[in-house]
């Protein structure tokens, strides 16, 4: 494991396969911490609502705050009407957030590093709005294609470019979060390796470990700021989307 | 100055000491006023998010071109696979995601608008990152 910094992101089988329907299913490590991110949040959530006080202890007044943030944002963006999908950005934020904490830890598998994971958020996301657009517009819903006030001659090409556009928003939006958790997951393990072979090298090896050590420690902060930031823009932009699908104002 | 005073408060400009007072005055409120600014940019404890907030604007804009490139790349492509004329659909529609890419980064742009505002409305979140885990 010492120094490839790939490792850290193989999937491996924890109990054994075994087949069903010609499918091969098997128990591993992405399902087990996946499992342990809604064990995580079903727990926290639990201790914080345990015992609800008038003056909040400390881990009411998180879960507080954690709940009041989402709704903030649900109201600010999605408007009254979009109280109803206040669960889901929540259930994802919440998500999101805990699997790029829960990665931080050494030794910990981090599930959003992956992008069948992230993808699979980020498509859901999609067919979702497509499915509000239409139950709230019918096809007129499909007008989103074509915007109003430009010329014939060009509406083909808007058209072809508006479509594009709409199919490139799960891309962005699942790669977005995959490439952020991958990419910082490798460099911290490229510089945490530097300190090591750098240290074995001993006397002036050690005073040079030094540089590399500091980089590592900046960047695990630099990581957690980004662990936050993912999850916080991956939750807004669901609800731009759903705010798109609820107006349509094209 | 003493112009337009001059039927109020004729005695401004005869006494000299008071034209001085008048612009220690003013000196003083200009003093204060850049003192009141500087607290009040002191107080904002946004600060510190101003570097994670570019960060993110700036990853977000690069995320949303590439992913148009991308998507028209791919149905150019797919196109292509399915009519046999390779390089034609793949041109054109890498020429289509590249305009989707930058009617992304427009929009992106414009609508970050919100999203900076509301990070500094909301609370710190700082404490949730240290206890939640």
């Amino acid at each position: 494991m010492a120094n490839d910094p790939i490792h850290q992101f193989q999937i491996h089988d924890l109990t054994g396969s075994f087949n069903l329907g010609g499918y091969e299913i098997s128990f591993t490590n992405s399902a087990l911490f996946m499992g342990a991110i809604v064990a995580v949040i079903t727990g926290f959530f639990w201790l914080a609502s345990r015992k609800a006080e008038l003056v909040p202890g400390r881990v009411q007044s998180v879960g507080e705050m954690w709940y009041g943030m989402i709704d903030n944002m649900v109201n600010n963006v999605l408007g009254h009407d979009g109280k109803k999908f206040f669960p889901l950005v929540f259930s994802l934020f919440s998500f999101v957030l805990v699997a790029n904490m829960l990665g931080m830890f050494p030794y910990f598998f981090t599930v959003t590093s992956h992008v069948i994971v992230t993808a699979s958020l980020a498509l859901f996301v999609i067919l979702l709005v497509v499915v509000v657009g239409i139950y709230k517009h019918g096809l007129g819903w499909f007008k989103l294609f074509v915007p109003s006030g430009v010329p014939l001659a060009i509406l083909p090409f808007i058209s072809l470019i508006e479509i594009i556009s709409f199919l490139s928003r799960p891309i962005s939006l699942g790669l977005r979060l995959f490439g952020n958790m991958l990419a910082g997951h490798i460099v911290l393990k490229v510089f945490a390796g530097f300190v090591v072979s750098l240290g074995t090298l001993g006397g002036l090896g050690i005073l040079g470990a030094i540089a590399p050590l500091a980089m590592a420690v900046a960047l695990t902060a630099l990581e957690f700021l980004v662990a936050f930031l993912q999850a916080f823009v991956f939750a807004i932009l669901t609800c731009v989307y759903l705010n798109d699908a609820l107006h349509t104002h094209h | 100055m003493a112009e337009p005073r001059k039927p109020k408060t004729p005695q401004n400009e005869a006494d000299p000491k008071l034209g001085d007072l008048s612009n220690r005055l003013k000196d003083l409120s200009d003093r204060i006023a850049a003192e009141r600014t500087d607290q009040a940019a002191a107080r904002q404890p946004s600060n510190r998010y101003d570097s994670a907030k570019d960060y993110s604007k700036g990853y977000r804009l690069a995320s949303e071109f590439v992913a148009g490139v991308l998507v028209g790349g791919l149905l150019g492509y797919g196109l292509d696979y399915l009519v046999g004329t390779l390089p034609l659909f793949l041109i054109l529609f890498l020429l289509l995601g590249f305009g989707a890419g930058i009617l992304n980064m427009s929009r992106a742009a414009n609508r970050s608008q919100p999203t900076a505002e509301e990070l500094r409305k909301m609370t710190p979140p700082s404490a949730d990152d240290e206890e939640e885990d």
